[in-house]
């Protein structure tokens, strides 16, 4: 295996190189701690370098208008920029060798800010040492780097939506009126989400369910748009621009011709709590959820229907409708849809307070949570406006908001929630307005009014005699006799206990992830940050974007929001996709897989291993060959080929191996190798890095696509050279950003760990690390651990074992 | 013999409290007197420093029921922390006297407190006087705990 890798890196040519390095201080973002100057005259020295420079700012215009001159004067065939991640400037200096006529593909990187600068802020020796050798492993793969041409694909101009709150609804409009048909898909029976349940909206005060029915109409009536209401997605496959959704429409047993009059409500034998009013009233089994509902269409919940499967044959809803509506034939149907782009909208869950129960809620009738006090105060609610209070329906004379019930907690969740501080103000406004008699008392932590005009809308409740209290009560006590409640606590700004009985307690409910968010977030690669939120590509550059091509967010999805806050970015999200759209088609970067005819045995075990189907052909064809259109260009194919008939376009073999080498060349005993998946791993390192997370800085970071590129001959190469630990590191076992491609990664590191055993290596020496782009904390954890590790074991020992190895792969391949 | 509190508690565990003071609402010691309270305790350790909340008498007043922890939406064990407070303030003799006044009796007796009249009160009903309490034992538990170390007694 070894001598493989060996003669494919020897082969390559190295004459006719002229590569130039540039290394930038990025203000004092490096340079205060990498001495650049130093960086560049070393880099000078290395084979094929025939320029290196340092500049202040090597991204800016003169920066690149260097690289651009250097390029043409010099006849530079390589390009090495030593700066930041080549997440966040790569596209930038691929451009500038494009402008001068040189291959895009012929631009390496090494990351000295995030891996390096960022991460080693106290030791400036080893921080430059470091530099040096990033530097010099990206010499060494640019200089094994072929030209590549990008292969283009079309973009298919439709879009799908999933989700039909307020976001989606924007979104969905946006694109219809740029004139692209929308699926808009919605779970429930009716477009409109969480602000149709809402009264009134912060900071302005506006009845939410006027503002938003005109939207909803629209989008319902829009020729470019087609409505999917009871609907969910089950299935996506295909890739940006050309993605194929199954889409599952469950049966609505009420044909569209409904007028929905409401014939049928008053015949209905059946009752089940209503959902739209937070459970506060009940409905029939057949319904519509809400007045302004659109599609404007009744349902029949066969859960509770009497004539489910024909069990009883009540056909009292059918017998009133005048215009026969009424179809008990209707069933579930599965529908395929292609589309070129998708937007996520599928909005958040209410913070169930249930397990908080010094607070009582669910005990205590009193006790409500916000949205249930959003149905009591609305004139379409269950007490048609009226404020009553559940245990004897009066009206609450004293009322309480307790704030961050679930938020900020290790209890429950520990982001805030955004919106809970100011939709409290605007309830005792609200409340303040009708009943101006009533005593109302806020008990909070923190008041965040950050938005435009949240803070004049504080200011106004605390003038109109809303009592705010710094200090949430630790408990609740009901009188039995009068069902009032006593709250027990401290204000800690006067520094003393209060007791105070109020009729009437509203929690202020946090948000959180949808409940089943996992199951899209799989279906479409997304990822999530530690709270469970949808996870933008860049937190600031590209807020909107997905890490899957094609897929963009809106709305509470991607962490908690108010209606402003959606609606902007489901604009933004349909811009985003209206581009893609617009222009037609998309170049798909050139990593794909490529099978050398001739070595291939037609064994087919990668396409086994391939989690996209990419790889065809058959024992009768005598070969294997990958489609590249369909490839995403993981590499997953490339280790499990016990030919070497495989390779990776731009990760090749030869490439990597090299990198291996010249970052082992001096003290590898006390080195950590480690290999970093681009979507997670390495965006952890990098978060790491922009944390300022310190680490200790022996270790070399080399980049693939998924950590299923990861060959276990790199492995065996690296300790054969005597480096003293190797990390193998990859998103988290189900947030693969290729299809569970890492699945691979996880058994082939076992089965290194029991060739280690048998050969009597110390396995603790190789280690496997589940790291998300989220988690900079956990990899710099990962890499101080390994290091300790690393100071248990003796010089000898690595020697001992590198040889070892030696000779069994011998062995092997001797037999072989 | 001063020693540092932080090496039986994790002082960043301090950090996370943002004085929602949902402790001092349960906290059944603030209801009868003015204790310092959970809340307090913390935000004195982080803005006064631990010296100045060892020198307090008002670090006894706890009487370990725990609630505080439950409350805690942070998880921070605060029981945690008023009992090594508490060990660091009696190694700077901050310990009340009647709590040392208790020690000495059960050194001597066995017992926290004296059962003279207990057992007049005992024979009056009819029962047995009570058995001698078992002085070495309680003697070697209590040097295990390392009570001695902190306390002369």
């Amino acid at each position: 295996m070894s001598d493989k890798t060996e003669s494919t890196a020897k082969h390559l040519p190295l004459d006719g190189l002229r590569i130039g390095v540039y290394v930038c201080h990025c203000g004092k973002n490096i340079n205060g701690t990498v001495r650049c100057e130093e960086v560049a005259q070393y880099a000078q020295g290395l084979p094929g370098v025939i320029l290196a420079r340092d500049s202040l700012y090597t991204c800016s215009e003169p920066g690149q208008e260097q690289i651009k001159g250097d390029i043409k004067e010099h006849d530079l065939n390589r390009v090495v920029v030593a700066s930041c991640t080549p997440r966040l400037h790569e596209p930038t200096f691929r451009a500038a060798c494009e402008a001068a006529g040189l291959n895009p593909y012929l631009l390496e990187m090494a990351n000295i800010r995030e891996h390096c600068s960022w991460v080693h802020l106290h030791d400036k020796d080893a921080a430059t040492e470091k530099a040096k050798d990033l530097v010099a492993m990206a010499v060494s793969r640019a200089a094994r780097l072929a030209p590549q041409t990008e292969v283009t694909v079309p973009v298919m101009r439709k879009a799908m939506v999933i989700g039909g709150g307020v976001a989606g609804i924007q979104a969905a409009l946006d694109l219809a009126d740029a004139g692209y048909k929308v699926y808009l898909v919605e779970r429930s029976g009716s477009i409109g989400g969480r602000m149709a349940q809402i009264d009134k909206t912060f900071p302005t005060m506006d009845c939410s369910i006027c503002i938003l029915a005109p939207k909803m109409s629209e989008a319902g009536r829009h020729p470019n748009i087609e409505l999917l209401t009871l609907s969910e997605v089950i299935g996506v496959q295909g890739h940006i621009g050309n993605f194929r959704v199954r889409v599952h429409k469950k049966a609505r047993y009420v044909t569209n011709e409904c007028t929905s009059c409401g014939d049928c409500i008053s015949v209905c034998p059946q009752l089940a709590p209503d959902e739209f009013n937070a459970g506060l009233s009940i409905r029939r089994g057949i319904y519509i959820p809400f007045a302004q509902a659109v599609p404007s269409t009744f349902m029949i919940d066969m859960n509770i229907c009497l004539n489910n499967q024909g069990i009883v044959a009540c056909d009292r809803c059918f017998q009133a409708c005048s215009k026969k509506c009424i179809d008990f034939a209707d069933r579930d149907h599965e529908l395929l849809l292609d589309v070129g782009t998708i937007v996520v909208a599928t909005g958040v869950d209410v913070y169930d307070p249930t397990s908080l129960t010094e607070l009582g809620y669910g005990k205590f009738p009193n006790v409500i949570t916000t949205l249930e006090f959003e149905r009591l105060i609305n004139a379409g609610g269950p007490s048609s406006g009226e404020l009553i209070r559940p245990s004897d329906r009066e009206r609450p004379k004293r009322v309480a908001f307790l704030q961050c019930i679930g938020s900020r907690s290790k209890r429950s969740n520990p982001y805030c929630s955004n919106v809970c501080c100011m939709n409290t103000i605007k309830d005792a406004l609200l409340i303040k307005e009708h009943w101006p008699d009533t005593e109302i008392t806020v008990y909070y932590i923190d008041i965040r009014a950050f938005g435009k005009g949240f803070e004049d809308l504080f200011q106004r409740a605390r003038r109109e005699g809303v009592t705010f209290i710094r200090g949430i009560p630790g408990e609740i006590i009901e009188d039995l006799a009068t069902d009032d409640l006593t709250l027990l606590g401290e204000n800690t700004l006067l520094g003393t206990q209060y007791r105070s009985t109020v009729d009437m307690v509203i929690l202020s409910v946090g948000i959180k992830p949808r409940q089943d968010s996992e199951l899209l977030q799989r279906l479409l690669n997304l990822a999530t940050d530690t709270d469970g939120f949808y996870m933008e590509a860049h937190p600031k550059l590209k807020p909107v974007d997905t890490t899957t091509g094609g897929v963009f967010i809106a709305g509470a999805a991607e962490g908690p929001k108010d209606i402003k806050d959606s609606v902007t970015q489901a604009s933004a999200a349909a811009s985003r996709a209206n581009i893609l759209m617009s222009k037609g088609e998309v170049k798909i970067p050139a990593i794909t897989a490529r099978i050398d005819p001739e070595k291939c045995t037609a064994c087919g075990l990668c396409a086994r291993v391939c989690p996209y189907h990419a790889i065809v052909g058959g024992k009768e064809e005598g070969n294997y060959r990958v489609i590249e259109a369909a490839c995403q260009g993981c590499g997953a194919c490339v280790p499990e080929c016990r030919f070497g008939a495989i390779d990776q376009t731009h990760f090749t073999e030869s490439q990597i191996v090299e990198q291996i080498d010249v970052a082992l060349a001096n003290d590898p005993h006390l080195k950590i190798l480690a290999f970093a998946c681009n979507w997670c791993s390495y965006a952890g390192a990098d978060f790491a890095g922009v944390s300022r997370i310190q680490y200790p800085h022996n270790v070399r970071i080399i980049r693939t696509m998924c950590s299923a590129r990861v060959s276990p001959a790199w492995i065996e190469r690296a300790f054969t050279k005597g480096a003293g630990a190797v990390l193998v590191s990859g998103c988290h076992p189900a947030d693969c950003h290729y299809n569970n491609a890492n699945q691979n990664t996880a058994r082939r590191v076992e089965r290194f760990w029991r060739r280690m055993e048998k050969v009597g290596i110390n396995k603790d020496r190789l280690r496997l690390a589940w790291i998300s782009a989220a988690e900079g904390a956990q990899f710099a954890k990962v890499i101080r651990e390994m290091e300790a590790g690393l100071k248990t074991i003796k010089p000898a020992e690595i020697e001992n074992a590198a040889k070892k190895l030696l000779r069994e792969a011998k062995k092997k391949s001797d037999v072989t | 013999m001063t020693i540092k509190i932080w090496k039986f508690f994790d002082r960043e565990e301090l950090y996370e409290c943002y004085q929602c003071a949902r402790c001092t609402g349960s906290c059944p010691a603030m209801e009868v007197t003015a204790a310092l309270g959970p809340r307090g305790t913390i935000l004195k350790c982080l803005n006064l420093g631990h010296e100045a909340v060892v020198q307090d008498e008002k670090v006894w007043f706890c009487c370990t029921c725990n609630v505080c922890d439950d409350r805690c939406p942070q998880k921070i064990p605060i029981s945690e922390l008023l009992v090594a407070l508490r060990n660091s303030a009696a190694r700077r003799g901050n310990v009340p006297s009647r709590l040392l006044l208790s020690l000495e009796l059960l050194t001597k007796t066995g017992r926290t407190m004296i059962v003279h009249q207990l057992d007049e009160m005992r024979a009056h009903h009819g029962l047995a006087p009570l058995p001698p309490a078992p002085v070495d034992e309680v003697r070697a538990i209590l040097k295990k705990t390392g009570l001695e170390e902190v306390l002369d007694f």
